[in-house]
């Protein structure tokens, strides 16, 4: 019984339908012939003509302007976008983050990441090259999100066009620039550490 | 003592509900991992004896408290032991907690993460934090050469201890202990020596690495190349570890194999060229047209040696081989009395010996496998090792129990008196006792220098003894009276139990010697591979044809242990190889290994293909690699001579000799083992006064034709009249040593000191 009822509400629902007014369509050819009459004639025209006009002139004078005039401005990027890698910098001494650990190589899955490291003179691994072959590059975000440091994050660079793909691929040019260390934002996009990451940390047992 | 007990008896143990049979010699892990059963273990090497620090490799054993060490306990017949339980993975849980004590967790730029013990571990036992700590002392990186330690990744587990006592035998490295404190020490950190990689080759965790691989890319991204060291006849199992075309380091299968430092540190000799050379290889056709001679060094592979005598028996050309000529005499000489075309010993016998001779070779220098077997049946068997040699060797003073000076040149005479000791109460045929009984030993001791009571005390010592192995050296395959000293080698082996090892002189001169016709001498135009010719052929520079060394060739190599193992591409090469001129010259192979399986099976080669031959090891370690030559019955001929008169060698003399981890060019090219010094002929002050130079003058001297330029240097460890030529820096000429080691020393031309 009780599921005949719920079928039935279902089936009644609240339905409410609008109809449009629409004015009933010529029939006869004088009717016709009145029709385009008034619409070539008529006021409805300049109606429409007034309409851009009005449109236009906010726009250009105005604040009805609803593009972005592009090469000179461009649109925000939301932090999740995948465009050229960024390599950050530590905050504090200005060295970059990569601890050349191999896990982005490692991960690709189109194989563009090449990276050799050394041994340098403070005893730290040291990165001594690094490529990224963005004619190979498929944008997967998964180099992001291995690193543990946080140092290769996908920036908002989205313009490939150049003249040749070794401009984006050298380590130095994907750095953040030493000079623009403030600008740098903590990348909250993928791959980033989750907004609760605080309280997921233990603590190491070391006492010092 | 594990020798003492011989007698073997079959039992069977249940493990896990398996039942296993062993005998009573094997532990239990032993049994279990031939098996196929898994026990956990940290500090466990399988060639050297349990080290037992570890104790994850507990188990339990039905009526047994508590629990047992599988690696060191034997099993007992009819045994029940559990390998898993709830408690014994605790135990094993507690003992990863306390390896992760403080142990940084910076894997990401270890070396060895990805092939850590310790990452695996930790995480097969869910380690998920270090729940333990303790007060972290100051400990910082320590620079040993060839490798670096770093003591707050160190485990202390003690196999590279271990492995410098008991293998390589140079006893460097020790335990400081100091609970939590306590590391590995160097004790020779004076002189960094390359038999250390084979410590760090066994390391588990990132502690010991090799200092030139450091940080240089991780362990996942090398592909293994399987091949065999083309250094010298040992013939180690080795991997090429290559990214990007470039060798980045070398391992081995450590568990069960040895690596000398030539092995792991000289991989970088390849010869890159720029495709092929239409008019080289021209050129070459037409030379080899003419040319009535090939003479070649004795590193090349078994399918190499095998199309230069396809070719010979094709143009009837002289194969001249300097190197191998002597050994191959030496060869057919000792069948000749022994009855055999192969010798019976090999480095894993050797190792198992209570009584060593060593006669004619300088092992530290000369064949370092050869030594590290040697330190292994002296340290587990602690066997008597004669080291009868005229130069005294203080570095391996640890291993030798006697060592015995013989005159040089008097070597004959040596194995005369070795003869005899060595059969006397032995049943013997009427003409060798003959033969025995008219020796002079009175006018052969004096004349070899050799004291009775010296040989005497030697064979007291191993008259209680079983397993015994007289090692020859390259001193005597180029010695004049080679032939017959081979054949008193093979009376010995023919009548006593000292079993024979003839170190091959050089990378295959034991497969050269077997698959070519050798002439002694050359006769009109002269083609040269690896040594100089009217046309040079080389995979080493100064070429008139570039050829691929042999890290960039496919093929075989014949051991010390008579076994044919193979070798592969390590590095690209895209010029000519010989195959393409044997091509052009009318035999037709597509490639190299086409000759593999065609190999002269009746001097005991397998009719395998290439493809066919394995490179591994089994569960228990085995050498399952290549296969072993067969060795064939042969024509006996006991007839016995008189040892010839000495030839005089005195005042001042020299001996070719490479130092520890140079062998031929191969070594010299490469940059981790060169050192910044310059090589200098070594010798001690009293050779110094005799020779009238001093320290420091640099020198120009010829022996055999080749020219050398060398400083002199004051050996203090040296002592005695014969100074130390290194050869391998010679470039081509460094192969061409064809006659006896040992040489009058004859200045040219001095400088005095400081004007070189």
């Amino acid at each position: 019984m009780n599921e005949i009822r719920k079928e039935d509400e279902r089936v009644k629902g609240t339905q409410e339908y609008v109809l449009l007014d629409l004015s009933h369509s010529p029939e006869t050819g004088f009717d016709q012939f009145a029709q385009v009459v008034k619409r070539t004639f008529g006021k409805e025209l300049f109606v429409g003509l007034w309409v851009t006009l009005r449109e236009m002139g906010s726009t250009l004078f105005g604040k009805g302007k609803h593009t972005v005039s592009y090469p000179l401005e461009k649109m925000p990027i939301a932090p999740r976008y995948r465009a050229i890698h960024d390599m950050l910098r530590l905050l504090e001494s200005g060295n970059y983050r990569c601890i050349g650990c191999g896990l982005c190589e490692k991960i690709c899955i189109s194989n563009c990441i090449a990276m050799d490291t050394k041994y340098d003179e403070n005893q730290r691994k040291e990165v001594s090259e690094y490529t990224i072959n963005f004619g190979r590059c498929i944008f997967c975000g998964y180099c992001a999100e291995v690193c543990p440091e946080l140092a290769i994050v996908h920036g908002g660079r989205y313009e490939n066009a150049s003249e040749q793909r070794a401009s984006f691929s050298l380590f130095e040019d994907m750095l953040k620039p030493i000079d623009m260390l403030t600008q740098q934002k903590e990348f909250d996009g993928f791959g980033a550490v989750s907004p609760n990451a605080d309280e997921n940390i233990k603590k190491t047992p070391l006492a010092y | 003592m594990e020798h003492k007990k011989d007698i073997k008896t079959q039992i069977q143990v249940t493990i896990d509900g398996k039942i296993c049979n062993g005998t009573t010699n094997d532990t239990i892990l032993k049994i279990a991992r031939r098996n196929g059963i898994y026990i956990p273990t940290m500090c466990y090497l399988t060639k050297v004896e349990p080290i037992a620090s570890c104790r994850m490799c507990i188990v339990d054993v039905e009526g047994v408290d508590g629990h047992i060490l599988s690696c060191q306990e034997r099993a007992v017949d009819g045994a029940v032991v559990h390998t898993q339980n709830s408690e014994l993975f605790k135990q094993r849980q507690n003992i990863m907690k306390l390896y992760n004590v403080n142990h940084p967790l910076e894997c990401g730029v270890c070396d060895k993460s990805g092939e850590c013990d310790l990452q695996n571990k930790t995480l097969e036992y869910g380690v998920e934090v270090q729940t333990f700590q303790t007060k972290e002392p100051h400990r910082p990186v320590q620079n040993w050469g060839f490798i670096s330690y770093d003591p707050a990744l160190c485990i202390m587990c003690e196999k590279c201890v271990k492995v410098s006592h008991e293998i390589t035998g140079n006893e460097a490295l020790r335990i400081k202990m100091g609970g939590y404190k306590s590391t590995i020490l160097n004790t020779k950190n004076d002189h960094f020596d390359s038999s250390l990689g084979e410590s760090a080759a066994v390391c588990p965790v990132g502690a010991l690495v090799d200092t030139s691989f450091k940080y240089s890319t991780n362990a996942w991204e090398l592909t293994k190349i399987p091949a065999t060291c083309s250094h010298c006849s040992s013939g180690c199992a080795l991997s090429y570890e290559v990214k990007n075309d470039t060798i980045y380091r070398v391992t081995n299968p450590f568990e069960f194999s040895s690596l000398c430092g030539a092995g792991r540190y000289g991989f970088d000799f390849a010869n890159r060229v720029n495709g092929k050379d239409k008019k080289a290889f021209d050129a070459g056709i037409s030379a080899f047209k003419t040319a009535k001679t090939i003479k070649f060094s004795a590193s090349i592979t078994n399918e190499e040696a095998q199309i230069l005598q396809e070719l010979k028996n094709k143009f009837d050309y002289n194969l001249v081989c300097d190197e191998a000529y002597g050994y191959g005499e030496f060869m057919r000489a000792y069948s000749s009395t022994s009855g055999k075309s192969l010798y019976g010993g090999n480095l894993e016998s050797l190792s198992k010996c209570e009584g060593i001779i060593v006669l004619g070779s300088r092992i530290e220098d000369d064949d370092p496998m050869v030594k590290y077997h040697i330190t292994m049946a002296s340290k587990r068997q602690s066997a008597r090792v004669a080291y009868m040699h005229p130069i005294e060797d203080s570095r391996i003073s640890n291993i030798v129990t006697q060592f015995i000076k013989y005159e040089v040149g008097s070597e004959e005479g040596v194995l005369a008196l070795l003869l005899s000791y060595i059969l006397s109460n032995k049943e013997l045929p009427a003409h060798v006792s003959e033969y025995i009984k008219e020796l002079d030993i009175g006018n052969l001791s004096a004349e070899s220098n050799v004291g009775e009571e010296e040989l005497e005390k030697f064979f007291k010592a191993i008259e209680k003894k079983n397993r015994f192995t007289l090692v020859i050296g390259s001193d005597i395959y180029a010695h004049p009276r080679v032939a017959h000293i081979a054949k008193l080698v093979g009376i010995i082996d023919s009548y006593s139990d000292f079993e024979i090892i003839a170190i091959p002189p050089a990378t295959n001169a034991l497969g050269v010697s077997l698959i070519c016709d050798l002439d002694k001498q050359g006769v009109g135009e002269s083609i040269g591979y690896n040594e100089i010719g009217d046309f040079t052929l080389s995979s080493q520079g100064a070429a008139n044809l570039d050829m691929p060394a042999l890290n960039q060739q496919e093929g075989t190599f014949t051991t010390i242990d008579k076994r044919v193992v193979a070798t592969n591409v390590a590095i690209s090469y895209d010029g000519y190889t010989l195959n393409d001129i044997a091509n052009e010259l009318g035999l037709y192979n597509k490639n190299t290994i086409d000759y593999t399986a065609k190999l002269p099976v009746s001097k005991g080669f397998m009719e395998v293909d290439f493809d066919n031959l394995r490179d591994d090891f089994d569960i228990e370690g085995n050498d399952m690699r290549g296969y072993l030559l067969a060795s064939c019955e042969t024509k006996k001929d006991d007839s016995l001579e008189e040892p010839a008169e000495l030839s005089s060698f005195d005042g001042a003399m020299v001996y070719n000799c490479n130092e520890t981890h140079y062998f031929g060019d191969a070594t010299n090219k490469s940059k981790l083992l060169s050192s910044s010094e310059s090589h200098t002929l070594k010798g001690s002050s009293q050779f110094a006064q005799i020779a009238k130079i001093e320290d420091g003058q640099s020198l120009r001297y010829s022996i055999n034709d080749i020219v050398y330029e060398r400083v002199f240097k004051i050996d203090t460890t040296l002592k005695g009249t014969i100074a130390l030529n290194p050869t391998f820096d010679m470039g081509l000429s460094s192969s061409m040593v064809s006659s006896y080691r040992y040489n009058n020393f004859n200045i040219e031309k001095t400088n005095t000191v400081g004007a070189s």
